[in-house]
């Protein structure tokens, strides 16, 4: 079953959807790989996408805790996301009108507090009544956080936004000054132009390794709450609440979990983001964001790990590969501004042929190692897959 | 307070263990003045519902209800359209506040407590129309029925990954074991969304079964199924009672009431009517006035 040892047997036992992923996903980074070694993307910039592309799947992540598990209708992403920025950005700027100067490693705390505490409070009134509750609560409390944000000066610096936010790795030992220690590296193995990694480039790495390792640390985390007795209960909860209230299941308490756990999540991506644009400003909080992470979940497959962290991905590209559609001279239109008109086209396509999203969970959610054991009909599995062993 | 309290005759009943011999004794002794109402008098009750009211509006929909099941019996639960049959149901279970009233289950007051606490005293209940559980097999809705699950702790998925392990292998066991008995387990892996309406209720009547209930409330088990599966339903809800489990259910089907309970407890516009055998009911005039709308 290892990719390395058996690739054939690895790919026979992928379902469609894994194997139509897996061949896109290989051939949009081989176009990438091509455009970086032509120097059609600047190094730099390149991993600057990968860092946003990061950032939306930790969003995307959060969300479909909420709505992908649990069916719980949040339209605040971008506020939990600008708290967790604001939070981070207010303890550690340098012209943070509150305190500053504050590590970001307790910026994070901070920002994470915030997020909870809020995800509490308005979760309370709201996740015991019906699920359209929740939704309008949230479209008011995005806007509540985001004009709280805009007008409280003192608090917050107003419009002018937090600047000279640090690096997320100041004042650690070796990373700190890792871009500037680095050497800069010049290639010219190809034919082309010469490619040189400065110290942007050494920064943007970091950046990467850090967005990497918060995606792959939520993804292990997910993954398995995802598989366990917990997050069948909320799949319950999303299908039908009352048989999991009639079985004994404290709903509005998974619900809640749910909701902050979502939320802590989507904090984090604001934390990130905050310390890959060392500037945060009231527009990062437009509701454009959030509508942006529901078409990655949707996109994905709601309830999929993999299928958010698919929708993130894409996400960015979409966003920014239009960018470089109108470097083709035969396209007649200016695309970019058309981007959102091909979001909406692509979420049009994909409710009508396949409303459950690229990737949808592939396989049974029982307990890593348990189901193994068990006598496995793989014609029978989920959606036509196989039973048993599996991930997300 | 419409129909005269059962207290009143409480004293002739007073051999809980024929009370339908007794009730029938004090029909034919005083004919003027027949048994109404529950009989309250059981020896072993799971299940005691004490004046209930629940009124939305201007309807009262529960109007002073008061039963007991009793350990052991299969308990049904019959009445016109309308009669408040699905009201009653909620309010026992939790899913309504009553307005007035309590209900007890297993001796402790469970009135004012949420479903899920409800349920861990020892009641649980399945609905009418059972929901599509979606991106779920049958074996995975199954898993939600065990209480108390260690796995359900989300810090306990990472402090006692061998723990959770542990229960779920046994919880997975004892699916694969319910589904055998009730002998579906060849849906076992089948989505969820895929099965029929009537597995559907088999499915959610084995799934309830492994929250191992004291009592189980069983909400039209029977409607919207086919003969074939009807009979199987039946054939199993025998089989559980026999194996220990106190049913109180309504049904629609008078057929596959009146060969599965004794004692049957009638309702009408709100509050109980009478209760007796079978046939007591089925001969009963006031339950064909109510019946017939008279």
């Amino acid at each position: 079953m290892s990719l390395v040892s058996d690739p054939k047997g690895y790919w026979a036992d992928l379902t469609r959807p894994e194997q139509g992923v897996l061949a896109f996903v290989l051939g949009f980074a081989l176009l990438l790989l091509l455009g970086l070694l032509t120097g059609g993307i600047g190094p730099s910039y390149f991993l600057f996408l990968v860092g946003l592309a990061g950032m939306y799947s930790l969003l995307s992540f959060g969300l479909n805790v909420q709505w992908g598990y649990s069916g719980l209708i949040n339209f605040s992403v971008a506020a939990f996301f600008g708290i967790g920025a604001y939070g981070t950005a207010l303890a550690s700027a340098s012209s943070s009108p509150l305190a500053g100067g504050i590590p970001p490693v307790v910026g994070l705390f901070v920002a994470l507090v915030l997020a909870g505490v809020l995800a509490l409070l308005i979760g309370i009134p709201t996740l015991r009544l019906r699920a359209d509750y929740l939704a309008i609560a949230s479209i008011g409390l995005a806007e509540v956080v985001r004009i709280i944000i805009l007008n409280e000066g003192w608090l917050t610096n107003g419009s002018a936004g937090v600047r000279g936010i640090p690096g997320f790795f100041e004042g650690w030992p070796v990373l700190e000054t890792f871009p500037e220690t680095m050497p800069g590296v010049i290639i010219t193995a190809l034919p082309g132009p010469t490619i040189v990694l400065g110290t942007n480039f050494w920064q943007a790495l970091l950046n990467v390794a850090l967005v990497l390792t918060l995606v792959g640390i939520c993804y292990l985390v997910l993954r398995r709450v995802h598989r366990s007795p917990w997050g069948r209960v909320l799949r319950t909860i999303r299908s039908d609440e009352d048989a999991a209230r009639a079985l004994g299941k404290n709903t509005y308490s998974y619900k809640m979990q749910a909701f902050v756990l979502g939320s802590l999540i989507m904090a984090l991506a604001g934390v990130f983001y905050a310390h890959l644009n060392l500037y945060v400003g009231p527009g990062d909080l437009n509701p454009i964001t959030t509508f942006y992470v529901w078409v990655a979940v949707i996109l994905g497959g709601s309830g999929s790990n993999r299928g958010a962290l698919f929708g993130g991905f894409v996400i960015v590209a979409i966003q920014q590969g239009t960018r470089f559609l109108n470097e083709f001279g035969w396209i007649p239109v200016d695309v970019a501004p058309l981007r959102l008109l091909l979001i909406g086209v692509i979420i049009v396509l994909l409710m009508r042929f396949r409303p459950q999203g690229v990737l949808p969970p592939q396989r049974e959610l029982i307990w890593r190692g348990v189901v193994d054991d068990a006598p496995s009909q793989p014609e029978r599995g989920v959606r036509g897959s196989k039973a048993g062993e599996s991930d997300d | 307070m419409t129909e005269p309290q059962p207290d009143s005759e409480s004293e002739s009943a007073g051999d809980p263990t024929s009370a339908a011999t007794a009730g029938a004794a004090t029909q034919t002794a005083s004919p003027a003045s027949p048994r109404s109402g529950a009989d309250r008098s059981k020896e072993d009750v799971v299940l005691e519902a004490h004046d209930l009211v629940k009124a939305f509006g201007a309807l009262v929909a529960t109007d002073h209800a008061s039963f007991q099941v009793e350990r052991g019996t299969i308990t049904g639960l019959i009445g016109p359209n309308g009669a408040g049959k699905s009201t009653l149901f909620n309010l026992v279970s939790g899913f309504y506040e009553p307005d007035s009233g309590h209900v007890e289950v297993n001796g402790t007051d469970v009135t004012d407590l949420e479903p899920y606490e409800i349920a861990d005293h020892g009641l649980i209940r399945t609905f009418q129309t059972p929901r599509k559980l979606e991106g779920m097999t049958v074996r995975e809705a199954m898993l939600v029925g065990p209480q108390r699950q260690p796995g359900e702790s989300f810090v306990k998925l990472f402090t006692a990954p061998d723990e959770v392990r542990e229960h779920e292998a046994r919880n997975l066991a004892d699916v694969e074991r319910i589904l055998g008995e009730f002998e579906i387990d060849h849906l076992a892996t089948q989505p969820a969304t895929k099965i029929s309406g009537g597995q559907m209720k088999l499915v959610e009547l084995a799934r309830a079964m492994l929250a191992e209930p004291d009592i189980l409330l069983l909400d039209e088990p029977a409607a919207g199924v086919n003969p074939t599966l009807r009979k199987k339903l039946a054939e199993q809800i025998r089989r559980l009672h026999d194996q220990g489990t106190t049913f109180l259910l309504i049904e629609h089907d008078m057929e596959f009431v009146m060969s599965l309970a004794d004692p049957v407890i009638v309702l009408d516009r709100g509050s109980v009517l009478m209760e007796g055998t079978p046939d007591e009911v089925q001969t009963d005039d006031r339950v064909i006035d109510a019946y017939l709308g008279g």
